[in-house]
């Protein structure tokens, strides 16, 4: 609707280093937008779908989403998102996982990932990748709210 | 085996004895037809003689027939037979003397019987002589009185005697006659006998030489394919255990990035936080001396960045590790393409991508020209050599001239590739650790991580081959790699 209307973090990560790390990244590449962290996909789906404040009823969001989870898999989520007529269909997912694996990667594209983003275990490289999200963020499209929730 | 061998032996001797023994019963048999022949003939010969004195005794009663006839009837006809049958006497007894001159006894006889013939056709021709001149009152006292009636009974007697000599021998020779047919019988049947006997016995032999020959062939058979279901077993179980590996080791690589990601991100975050510390160390240090304490500066300035360094290294070698692992368990997940491959160029292709590292150690290779061309994945095959050669240029001995040979033949269904060198070699106690992953051999002067020749191994068995080394420590090492010329002709599944 209008600019006021924040773009929400949705981080769905079970490793809580990760999630710190990638959190102090973003924090440091100037962004403070809102960060919902959830460490399983059954609570984050709920919370996407369902949550009065969440993506699904109200207003644009960017998810970043691990592969590895205890209970799911991130490419069910991913595809369960990006499937057709879903609201969430429009809401980028950044993809952030431990694999280089090229068919993995492949995979995630074809299933409408906007961005992979590999947890490389050198810091400064993957502090750099996450500030690279700052970008990203910037530049995202604020949906019309009604369209959102059509 | 002995006893089979002696056995064999007694067979053969056995074979060997009937048949000569049949050879000689045939020889006997026809000792026995050759002197049936010859009894054959003297009969035949004792027949001809009787036939001669049955002849001599007609022409001398003929004689004394015709004779008789002119005294009753003199005429032209019985004259004629009379000279006839006179001009036959001597003749016939001639021949009756050379037919008998192997008999002394029947000689003797045909001497006797010339005299009295001689003396009988004395008489009759003066009786015949009167008879001519027309003194027939002569003639018929003559007959009356003259020595021709006992002379023709003494003729008679001898020619009875000579044919009962010749009936005596013909008995003897009769005899004879039959008793080497007989023997001639008896040969024939024994021969028929030994021929049975022999014959069933080869045919046994063959029978039963046949039977174990079948019976071995159909065991080495079996055996073969037991042996060719071993291996295929083998080569199953090898494939399932690599790629029950490989997918072990993607696992452990995966889940043990996450962790390390963490320990690398907060190790730089320590970092930066002690570089903040610190400069708030130097501060104090300036501003408040006081306040500096020796211990803190030992830990600020020394314990913490040593601290922070150790646990970089260490988690950049496990990084390098864990990647190192990916590889393989990526590699080995790769799908295999087989294809046929000119093994020369392969090999020499791989030789040129050496080249440069070659030619600065001075490092001599050769490549057989014999190399068999097999069916199999370009790229293992690549790798596999490549590790392998890659090795030897590393590992040379500094004290000689280095050099590397690769030769290939081809065995059955498998070709076997030698890599040999004449570097620095390997402890043969280390000949199965090699191949294990992060497992090096001998003196750590070269960098590695110790992966390429279990990568070697594991791609080796993904083409279902195996990989195996001869070395000893200074004396060179030749790596054996054994795949199947034709990949996937053997294997129960592939990947």
């Amino acid at each position: 609707m209008n600019t006021q209307h924040a773009v929400n973090i949705v981080m769905i990560e079970d490793d809580e280093g990760h999630a710190r790390l990638i959190e102090k990244n973003i924090r440091r590449a100037g962004i403070f937008n809102d960060i919902r962290h959830f460490t399983d996909g059954t609570s984050a789906l709920d919370y996407l779908y369902h949550a009065p404040e969440g993506p699904a009823h109200n207003g644009p969001a960017l998810i970043l989403l691990d592969l590895n989870l205890p209970d799911m898999s991130g490419t069910d989520i991913l595809a369960r998102i990006k499937e057709e007529a879903n609201p969430l269909k429009r809401t980028p997912v950044v993809v952030l996982t431990t694999t280089d694996d090229k068919v993995e990667i492949q995979r995630c594209y074809e299933l409408g990932c906007n961005v992979y983003i590999t947890k490389p275990v050198n810091y400064q490289s993957f502090a750099d990748a996450i500030r690279q999200l700052g970008l990203f963020l910037s530049v995202i499209q604020v949906p019309d709210i009604a369209e959102a929730n059509g | 085996m002995r006893s089979d061998r002696r056995f064999n032996r007694l067979v053969v001797t056995a074979v060997t004895f009937g048949f000569a023994l049949l050879i000689g019963v045939g020889i006997a048999g026809l000792a026995t037809i050759l002197q049936n022949q010859a009894k054959t003939r003297l009969v035949d010969h004792t027949y001809r003689v009787e036939r001669a004195i049955g002849q001599y005794r007609v022409l001398s009663e003929r004689l004394e027939a015709a004779r008789r006839g002119l005294l009753l009837r003199n005429d032209t006809g019985l004259q004629n037979t009379f000279t006839q049958t006179a001009q036959q006497i001597e003749p016939a007894l001639v021949q009756l003397q050379q037919l008998t001159i192997d008999n002394p006894h029947q000689q003797q006889n045909v001497a006797h019987a010339i005299t009295l013939s001689r003396m009988h056709l004395a008489t009759l021709n003066r009786s015949v002589g009167w008879l001519r001149q027309g003194h027939r009152d002569r003639a018929i006292a003559s007959f009356n009185m003259d020595e021709s009636l006992p002379l023709i009974r003494k003729i008679r007697t001898i020619a009875d005697r000579m044919t009962a000599e010749e009936d005596r021998l013909l008995q003897i020779r009769e005899a004879d006659q039959r008793r080497t047919l007989a023997a001639f019988y008896i040969t024939v049947a024994l021969a028929a006998v030994l021929l049975v006997i022999v014959g069933v016995g080869s045919i046994w032999i063959i029978v039963g030489y046949t039977r174990d020959l079948t019976n071995s062939r159909d065991a080495l058979h079996r055996l073969n394919s037991n042996l060719e279901g071993a291996v295929r077993e083998r080569t199953i179980d090898l494939q399932r255990a690599n790629e029950e590996l490989q997918r072990f080791a993607y696992i452990v690589s995966h889940d043990l990035r996450a962790p390390l990601v963490n320990i690398m991100g907060f190790t730089a975050e320590l970092e930066s936080a002690a570089s903040r510390l610190s400069a708030m160390f130097d501060r104090a240090e300036q501003e408040a001396p006081a306040l500096v304490d020796q211990g803190a500066r030992l830990a600020v300035r020394e314990d913490l960045p040593e601290a922070i360094g150790f646990i970089r290294t260490s988690s950049q070698k496990m990084d390098r590790l864990i990647n190192a692992i990916l590889r393989l368990s990526r590699e080995g997940r790769r799908p295999i393409t087989p294809e046929l491959l000119d093994m020369h160029a392969l090999l020499q292709g791989l030789v040129d991508m050496h080249r440069h590292q070659l030619d600065e150690r001075g490092i001599a290779l050769s490549i057989a020209s014999d190399v068999p061309d097999i069916v199999s994945d370009r790229l293992a095959i690549e790798q596999i050599v490549g590790n392998i050669v890659g090795n030897a240029i590393k590992y040379t001995a500094p004290d000689r001239q280095a050099r590397i040979d690769i030769s290939g033949r081809a065995d059955g269904s498998r070709a076997i590739f030698e890599i040999a060198d004449n570097g620095r070699g390997i402890d043969p106690r280390d000949h199965d650790r090699i191949f294990d992953l992060f497992r090096r051999s001998g003196q750590q002067d070269q960098p590695g991580e110790g992966i390429g020749l279990a990568h070697t191994r594991a791609l080796a068995y993904r083409l279902g081959g195996t990989i195996s080394v001869e070395s000893e420590l200074g004396r060179g090492a030749t790596f054996r790699i054994d795949l199947p010329i034709v990949f996937g002709a053997e294997q129960g599944m592939t990947s």
